[in-house]
């Protein structure tokens, strides 16, 4: 029992002092000299030059439908920024819930203690991965208080568009709850744009914004007019072809600083 | 020593004199340990696994065990409070008197007396279980509540509207601060408490398990059953738990109201297949099956006997049924009335608490 004792303090002894040292030789590299907040934003637009707007009567220039949308959310996470060198920053705990009927049809992502550098290509998932999807109880933007979870069938819904539409087959309104996190109905997608050829210069000014541009539209891209089926509850092909569509339809605008 | 009985019995006692005077009993039952070894210690609290069971698929490592974490999830377990209007909790269908399924009815009811499709099973010996609901749909017990609570035939309540109720409640308030250091409620907190309490629920104190602890001896009968059951119902209901926890079709119908596993895959392979459930309290348990259409074990034998009806999806084992002449249902009854745990009904740690 002594000598346990014994080995313990030593050992603590022993830590405390690598630690010491440690801090002393810490390297001071430009890329701990300070770090500033990037904010990605992503712009939904319709009819590719229209800006998407919540309850108003729009058009779908796929269809021809007419959609007036009561709620549109979705699930980005896992942002990561590329530098120049080819190294990466990945976002600690990434996880958003863009709800555009709270936030505008240009909600924001802040990214926060992002390094000074130079930056080329952002990263995420649309969706919400795997992982979070099988490990128990989540909170903050991942709590299934948000509405955002099946419970009867685990997971998250990774994207919500309800509305009313006199062309919808159920009683004249739509609801489409898009998920699923594995096998063939795998909805996670990872996208990722380099800012062609230019590089984002994160130095502390507190200006640096990365802007995406998404088409709500497109999810009805290939399934076609909310007559046909106007009400998706469940991970399966329906949900698959559908968030495919959407997010494909993801591309770069701009960057500034 | 102070017995649990007597703790038991004084109603006024405070959470925190409560803590106090447990910790009074373990540095109490240390000194005692020490001086004589034949005096029985109480039961030592905290998650541990029987030395015979698997390892179990829940660990602690996102939610250390803490006795208030525990105490808060027993509290809100019991707790009407929790349903939209009041009256149902989830002991309402998971009732420590029942070994934690149903109150021997084939459905339960929830608000306004409202009955859902299938039987509220057992929850004891969920840390081993991979899935949940009779058709696997849940992949991890602490989003498991969140059915219950939400379902508008069980609870019919929302998360939003569940944490809102906590934050006002003077009660709450004070076991939220004791379990996590602040008043804050969150879903994550009430689920993960919740968790720790169901955690508990642990049935290993059955004559099956004494026996295998060397404690006690089967009758002739119940060994003759055992080793029937052995042969013939261990391929599914695997020993110790008593379940292999796969879904299968096991011939209840033809064809399917309700389509089990299927309506979680998609897989019309899985068309009328549901969880095998655990023998454990079978007995208690009654009625059986996902809609719980029998009343009784020997109804439940004489289907495997003799009323396997067959469809695409039945399970291969099942292709004949399951013979039983003779006597053979006889002992097959005897050997799974003893793996009813009245310990497990009457422990006081996971009973209702006294106020």
């Amino acid at each position: 029992m002594k000598n346990t004792f014994k080995l313990g303090f030593i050992a603590l002894a022993l830590s405390a002092i690598a630690a010491c040292k440690k801090d002393k030789i810490e390297p001071t590299d430009s890329a701990t000299l300070g770090t500033d907040n990037v904010v990605l934003k992503i712009e939904h637009t319709w009819q590719d030059s229209l800006e998407f707007q919540l309850n108003t009567d729009l058009v779908n220039p796929l269809t021809g439908d007419s959609l007036n949308f009561t709620t549109f959310k979705y699930y980005i996470s896992n942002i990561r920024l590329k530098k120049a060198d080819g190294s990466w920053w990945t976002q600690p705990n990434s996880y958003f819930l863009l709800d555009l009927s709270a936030q505008g049809t240009t909600p924001s992502m802040q990214l926060t203690g992002v390094p000074y550098g130079e930056y080329t290509e952002v990263e995420y998932v649309l969706g919400v991965d795997s992982t979070r999807n099988v490990s128990g109880a989540q909170d903050g933007a991942l709590s299934p208080s948000l509405g955002m979870f099946w419970s009867w069938n685990s997971g998250y819904i990774m994207l919500k568009a309800e509305g009313i539409s006199p062309n919808a087959s159920m009683g004249g309104s739509f609801a489409f709850h898009l998920g699923g996190f594995s096998g063939v109905n795998n909805v996670v997608t990872k996208k990722s744009h380099t800012f062609v050829g230019n590089s984002l210069s994160v130095s502390g000014n507190g200006h640096c914004q990365i802007h995406l541009e998404a088409a709500p539209q497109t999810l009805w891209q290939t399934v076609g007019s909310v007559s046909g089926n106007s009400m998706i509850h469940m991970p399966g092909s329906g949900a698959k072809t559908m968030s495919d569509d959407f997010f494909g339809s993801f591309e770069f605008e701009h960057i500034h600083e | 020593m102070i017995s649990l009985a007597r703790l038991n019995s004084n109603t006024f006692m405070s959470n925190w004199r409560w803590i106090r005077l447990l910790a009074v009993i373990a540095v109490g039952s240390l000194i005692v340990s020490c001086k004589k070894e034949q005096v029985e210690p109480y039961k030592k609290w905290g998650f541990s696994k029987p030395d015979y069971f698997p390892e179990p698929v829940y660990n602690f490592d996102n939610n250390k065990q803490t006795f208030q974490k525990f105490t808060l999830g027993r509290e809100l377990f019991y707790d009407p409070f929790l349903s939209s209007d009041g009256t149902v909790s989830c002991a309402s269908c998971h009732a420590n008197s029942h070994a934690f399924a149903g109150h021997n009815t084939a459905l339960s009811p929830g608000v306004n007396n409202l009955l859902g499709t299938r039987n509220s099973p057992s929850i004891a010996n969920m840390a081993w279980s991979p899935s949940f609901m009779w058709d696997g749909g849940i992949n991890h017990i602490e989003v498991m509540p969140i059915a219950p609570l939400t379902n508008p035939v069980e609870m019919n309540e929302t998360l939003a509207n569940i944490i809102a109720k906590l934050q006002q409640s003077e009660k709450y308030k004070k076991l939220f601060k004791e379990a996590y250091g602040t008043e804050d409620v969150t879903d994550q907190r009430v689920l993960k408490a919740l968790t720790q309490y169901m955690m508990m629920i642990v049935s290993n104190n059955s004559k099956y398990d004494q026996v295998k602890h060397g404690e006690a001896t089967f009758t002739d009968a119940e060994q003759q059953g055992y080793e029937l059951f052995q042969q013939k119902c261990s391929q599914c209901h695997t020993e110790p738990l008593f379940t292999d926890y796969s879904f299968r079709n096991n011939g209840l119908d033809q064809s399917f109201s309700d389509g089990g596993r299927f309506l979680i895959t998609q897989n019309e392979n899985d068309k009328g297949k549901f969880k095998v459930p655990s023998l454990r309290n079978v007995a208690l348990t009654y009625p059986y099956m996902h809609d719980g259409r029998y009343y009784t074990l020997n109804d439940v034998l004489n289907h495997y006997a003799t009323g396997v009806q067959h469809s695409s999806t039945l399970d291969p084992l099942l292709e004949n049924g399951i013979p039983l002449p003779g006597n053979e249902k006889t002992l097959l009854i005897a050997f799974l009335n003893t793996l009813s745990d009245y310990h497990l009904m009457t422990d006081f740690w996971l009973a209702e608490p006294k106020h």
